[in-house]
C-alpha cells in the first residue's frame, strides 16, 4: 500500500433484483499510479460502471478495501469524506444527464469552488473563466444553460468541473464514447495534456478497444464482475489471452479492411 | 408561451376572472376607504335604489358593494397564502421523504397518511376552534389540511430524480445532502407539484368561506362566507344579501380552476415540444 | 446488392429543416431509402443526423420549420407500428418508474393487439433476441437497475416489438460493447433479411456503419456530402470531408495517440 495512488483489494458488490443476485464486482484487485491511465474494458454489464460508482463512494461495497492517497478510503464518512472527494472526480458518459437541467455552465463550475472553499465569492467568476479557458472553451459560455451548448462543449464543461478541485484521479466512465471522432480527438488531447501538466491519473472506462489501446497505459478486462486479464494496453489488445479479451477484439469493427490500406 | 397559455377560451375566461378579482382586491381600499364594516346608510336598502350604495345595504346598514370588494381581498389573501404554505410544506416533506428514503421516508409517509385520512375541512375546523379565529390561524388551518397532496407528488417525483446522474455528480463534488435535496432535486420536482396549485387555491377559498360561514373566520375582516351567513337571517326578505357573495365565490373558484387548467395545458404543450 | 433495383420505400426531395430562427439544421436534402436496404447515416455531432432520422419518422418537434417533401411508397406509415425508432438517448426514452418489460409489452399490445400475457411473453422473447441476459428476470427490472448497454437493448426491443417495416436506429449501439454490438448488428441483419425490414442506421462510428450498411450517406452542416455504396464511400471517397472522417478513425491498428508521449511519466509517481 501507500506505494500506489489507488489500491483496490478484493472489492465485491452484489445487486439483488427480482430475487436474484448479480455479482457486479467480484473480488476485484487492481491499482493505479499517479499520472497513469488504467483502462477498464469489458462487455456491457460486466461491472465497469459499478467499479466507478464504488470508487466514488456513490454506492458501498459488500467487501474489500480501497486505499486512496494513503487513506483507508472506505473508512471516511460524512464531512471528512466530502472534503476528500475533491481529490477523486468523475466524468459521466452522458453529460446532459450529469448536470442539473436548470444549471448554467457558471453554476456547474461555481459549485466545486464554493463547496470546497477554493476561491472566495469575488474571485470565482475569474476562476470560472480560467477553468473554461483551460478546457478550450470561451468564457462567454458561462451564462448559458447546459442545454444550450453542444455535446462536445458539454463534455468539456464536465472535465472543467472535474479538474476544478485539483484531483489526483479522474474516473472517466465512457466519457468520450458519445462524441464524434473530431471532438473526441480534441477531448483526448486535452485529457493527455492535463495528465502531463498536473499529473492526473485516469481510470478510463470504455468498450472501444481501439481507443483503449491508443490512450491508456494499462488495461484491465472485466467479465461478469471479475478481472480476467490485465497488462500493458497494447500488449493485451494485440494478443489477448482471455476468452472475453479475444472475443472483444475479434468483434471490433475494422475500417481498414475496406479502405484496403493499413495504417500501421 | 403566453400565447399558448391563452389559446383556449376557458383559459382566457379564467384569467379574465382572476384579473378582475385581483383588481377588486387591490382597488378596495381606494374605492371604499375606511372600515367596510361601518354603517353606511339605512339598513336593508335593496340594490339599484341609491346610487351611493349600488348593491344596497345589509341588516346593519353596511355597504354591500364595499363588503364585496374587501371580501375579495380576504378570499385572495387566504387562498394564495394557504396554497403557498401547503405547497411549501408539502414539497419540503415530500422531498425529504423521497430523498432520505428508508426510515425517514416511512415515518413521513405514515404522517402524511394520518393527515390524509381526516377530512380536510374537519381538521381546519378543529384547529381554528382550538386556537381561535384570526387570519393567520385560518391560513395555517387550511394549509394543515392541504399539504398532503403536494407531499405525495413531490415524493414520487423525487424518487425518480434522485436516481439521475446529476445527483451523483453533485455528491462527487462534495455537496451536502441537504443542499442536494433542496437545491438540485427539489426545483426539478416542482412542476407537477405546482400543477396542483389551482386546485389548492380554489379549495382554500372554499374552506375559508365555510369557516367564516360557521363564524370561525377572522371577526375583524369582511369575508364572503361571513356575508352569506349574515344574509341567511333575512333570507326571505332580502335574498340578494346571500346571493351576491355566493355568486362571487362560485365565479372566483371557477376562474381559479379554469386558469389553472389552462396553465397546466400550456405547460404540457411546452414539455411536448422539448 | 438486391436492394439496388428496388423502388424507393421513401423519397425525400429538397428537405430543409430549421429550428427557430437558427441556420437550417438540414438544407435541401434529396435522399431515397430503398425497400429492404440498410442505409447508414454518418457525420459529426450537430451535422443533422438525428434531425433527418426524426424527419423520416415524422417526429420533429413542432418548433421545427420544414420545407420539401417526403413521399412514401403506398400509404403513409404509422409511427410506432410501421416505423420503429431507437432514440439516441435510451435512458431518456424509457419511463423511469415502469418495469422495462411492461414498456416493451405495451408496444406489442397496442400495435399487434396482443393480450397482456401474450405481450409480456413477446417482451421476454424480444429481450432474449436482443441479447439481454436472463430475460425472465430482467423484464421486471426498472431502468435504473440496468447498465447503460442493457437499457439500449431494451430500447431496441421496444422499437422492433411491433415488427416495423422501417427501423430507424439513432446511435443504437453507441453504448454497447463490441461483442453485443456485433450481435445486435447480426440481429439487425437477420431482421432485415427475415422480415424484409428496412434499416436507417445513424452512427458516428464510421467503421461500424461500414460493417453494417449497403449504402452510406455522409452529412455535414446539414448538407449531404456523399452518398453511395459502402465499398465506394469507404474505399474511394470522393469528398475530402469523408476522407478526413476515415483518417480520424481510431481503430485497433491506429498508432498510440498520446500514451506513448507520457509513458515515462508514471515512473516518478
Ligand atoms: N442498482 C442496481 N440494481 C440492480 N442491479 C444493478 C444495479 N446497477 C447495476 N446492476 C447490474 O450490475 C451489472 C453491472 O452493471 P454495470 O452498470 O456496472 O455494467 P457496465 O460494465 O458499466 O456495463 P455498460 O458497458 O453496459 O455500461 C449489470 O448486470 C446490471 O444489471
Ligand atoms: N430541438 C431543437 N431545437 C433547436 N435546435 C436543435 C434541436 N435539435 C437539434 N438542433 C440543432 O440542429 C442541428 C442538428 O442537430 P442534430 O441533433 O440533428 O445533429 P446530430 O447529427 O444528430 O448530432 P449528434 O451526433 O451530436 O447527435 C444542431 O445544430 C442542433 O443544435
Ligand atoms: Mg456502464
Ligand atoms: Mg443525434
Amino acid at each position: 500500500m501507500g506505494k500506489h495512488l489507488l489500491t483496490v483489494e478484493s472489492l465485491s458488490k452484489r445487486f439483488h433484483s427480482g430475487g436474484r443476485a448479480v455479482a457486479a464486482a467480484d473480488a476485484l484487485s487492481f491499482h493505479i499510479d499517479a499520472a497513469e491511465t488504467l483502462a477498464l474494458a469489458g462487455p456491457s454489464g460486466s461491472g465497469k460502471s459499478t467499479v466507478a460508482r464504488l470508487l466514488l463512494r456513490l454506492i458501498e461495497p459488500d467487501a474489500g478495501s480501497i486505499a486512496f492517497e494513503g487513506d483507508d478510503w472506505l473508512a471516511l464518512q460524512g464531512n471528512a469524506l466530502r472534503a476528500r472527494r475533491a481529490r477523486m472526480q468523475m466524468v459521466f458518459q452522458d453529460p446532459l444527464a450529469a448536470f442539473n437541467p436548470r444549471a448554467t455552465v457558471a453554476r456547474v463550475l461555481d459549485d466545486p469552488l464554493r463547496i470546497r472553499r477554493i476561491a472566495p465569492r469575488s474571485e470565482r467568476p475569474a476562476r470560472i473563466a480560467e477553468l473554461l479557458e483551460r478546457v478550450g472553451l470561451s468564457p462567454n459560455l458561462a451564462g448559458r444553460t447546459v442545454h444550450e451548448v453542444s455535446g462536445g462543449q458539454r463534455q468539456r464543461v464536465a472535465i472543467a468541473r472535474a479538474i476544478a478541485t485539483k484531483p489526483s484521479l479522474i474516473v472517466l466512465d465512457e466519457a468520450v464514447s458519445a462524441l464524434d471522432v473530431s471532438v473526441r480527438g480534441k477531448i483526448l488531447e486535452l485529457l493527455a495534456d492535463l495528465q502531463r501538466t498536473d499529473g492526473i491519473a485516469y481510470l478510463f472506462i470504455s468498450h472501444d478497444l481501439g481507443l483503449v489501446r491508443a490512450f491508456a497505459h494499462r488495461v484491465a478486462i472485466l467479465d461478469g464482475g471479475r478481472l480476467t486479464e490485465e497488462g500493458d494496453a497494447r500488449a493485451v489488445i494485440d494478443a489477448p489471452r482471455s476468452a472475453v479479451g479475444k472475443a472483444l477484439v475479434a468483434a471490433t469493427p475494422r475500417l481498414h479492411r475496406l479502405t484496403g490500406q493499413d495504417a500501421s | 408561451m403566453r400565447r399558448r397559455f391563452l389559446q383556449t377560451p376557458e383559459a382566457v375566461a379564467g384569467t379574465a376572472i382572476l384579473v378582475l378579482l385581483a383588481a377588486m382586491a387591490l382597488a378596495a381600499p381606494l374605492l371604499f376607504p375606511g372600515d367596510p364594516l361601518r354603517i353606511a346608510g339605512p339598513a336593508l336598502t335593496p340594490p339599484f335604489q341609491d346610487w351611493a350604495l349600488p348593491l344596497g345595504t345589509d341588516r346593519l346598514g353596511r355597504d354591500v358593494l364595499a363588503e364585496l370588494f374587501h371580501g375579495a381581498r380576504t378570499s385572495l389573501v387566504v387562498g394564495l397564502a394557504a396554497a403557498a404554505a401547503s405547497l411549501a410544506v408539502g414539497a419540503v416533506i415530500g422531498t425529504l421523504a423521497g430523498f432520505a428514503g428508508g426510515l425517514a421516508d416511512e415515518a413521513l409517509m405514515r404522517l402524511t397518511d394520518a393527515f390524509q385520512t381526516v377530512p380536510g375541512f374537519l381538521l381546519a375546523l378543529a384547529f381554528v376552534s382550538i386556537v381561535g379565529p384570526s387570519l393567520s390561524v385560518v391560513v395555517a388551518a387550511i394549509a394543515l389540511s392541504a399539504w398532503t397532496g403536494p407531499a405525495r407528488i413531490a415524493r414520487a417525483e423525487v424518487l425518480s430524480i434522485r436516481e439521475r446522474d446529476f445527483v451523483a455528480g453533485a455528491r462527487v463534488v462534495g455537496m451536502h445532502p441537504l443542499e442536494i435535496a433542496f437545491r438540485e432535486v427539489l426545483p426539478n420536482a416542482l412542476p407537477p407539484v405546482l400543477a396542483l396549485s389551482s386546485i389548492i387555491v380554489a379549495q382554500a377559498i372554499l374552506i375559508e368561506a365555510a369557516l367564516s360561514f360557521l363564524g370561525l373566520g377572522d371577526p375583524n375582516r369582511v369575508t364572503w362566507g361571513g356575508m352569506v351567513a349574515e344574509g341567511r337571517t333575512v333570507l326571505r326578505t332580502a335574498p340578494f344579501l346571500s346571493i351576491v357573495p355566493g355568486i362571487a365565490l362560485v365565479v372566483t373558484v371557477l376562474g381559479v380552476y379554469l386558469a389553472g387548467e389552462g396553465a397546466v395545458e400550456g405547460a404540457a404543450v411546452r414539455k411536448g415540444l422539448s | 446488392m438486391s436492394a439496388a433495383q428496388q423502388a424507393p420505400l421513401v423519397a425525400l426531395r429538397g428537405l430543409t429543416v430549421a429550428y427557430g430562427d437558427d441556420a437550417p439544421a438540414l438544407s435541401a436534402i434529396d435522399l431515397d431509402i430503398r425497400a429492404g436496404e440498410r442505409l447508414a447515416l454518418i457525420g459529426e455531432s450537430g451535422s443533422g443526423k438525428s434531425t433527418l432520422a426524426l424527419a423520416f419518422a415524422d417526429l420533429l418537434p413542432a418548433s421545427a420549420k420544414t420545407a420539401g417533401t417526403i413521399e412514401w411508397e403506398g400509404t403513409s406509415p404509422l409511427g410506432g407500428r410501421d416505423i420503429g425508432f431507437v432514440f439516441q438517448n435510451p435512458a431518456g426514452s424509457l419511463d423511469p418508474v415502469m418495469a422495462v418489460g411492461r414498456q416493451v409489452a405495451e408496444v406489442a399490445r397496442t400495435h399487434l393487439g396482443l393480450s397482456w400475457p401474450d405481450a409480456l411473453a413477446r417482451a421476454c422473447d424480444l429481450f432474449g433476441r436482443v441479447g439481454l441476459p436472463d430475460p425472465d428476470t430482467l423484464v421486471h427490472a426498472f431502468p435504473h437497475q440496468l447498465s447503460g448497454g442493457q437499457k439500449q437493448r431494451v430500447a431496441l426491443a421496444a422499437a422492433i416489438a411491433a415488427r416495423p417495416k422501417l427501423l430507424i436506429a439513432d446511435e443504437a449501439t453507441s453504448a454497447l460493447d463490441t461483442i453485443v454490438q456485433a450481435e445486435i448488428v447480426a440481429l439487425i441483419r437477420r431482421l432485415a433479411a427475415e422480415d424484409g425490414m428496412t434499416l436507417l442506421f445513424v452512427s458516428h462510428d464510421i467503421a461500424l456503419a461500414a460493417e453494417l450498411a449497403d449504402r452510406i450517406a455522409v452529412l455535414r452542416g446539414g448538407r449531404l456530402m456523399e452518398l453511395g455504396p459502402t465499398r465506394q464511400v469507404i474505399g474511394r471517397p470522393q469528398n475530402s470531408y469523408t476522407r478526413s472522417l476515415i483518417a480520424a478513425h481510431i481503430g485497433l491498428d491506429s498508432p498510440p495517440l498520446f500514451a506513448a508521449a507520457n509513458m515515462s511519466a508514471p515512473a516518478n509517481g
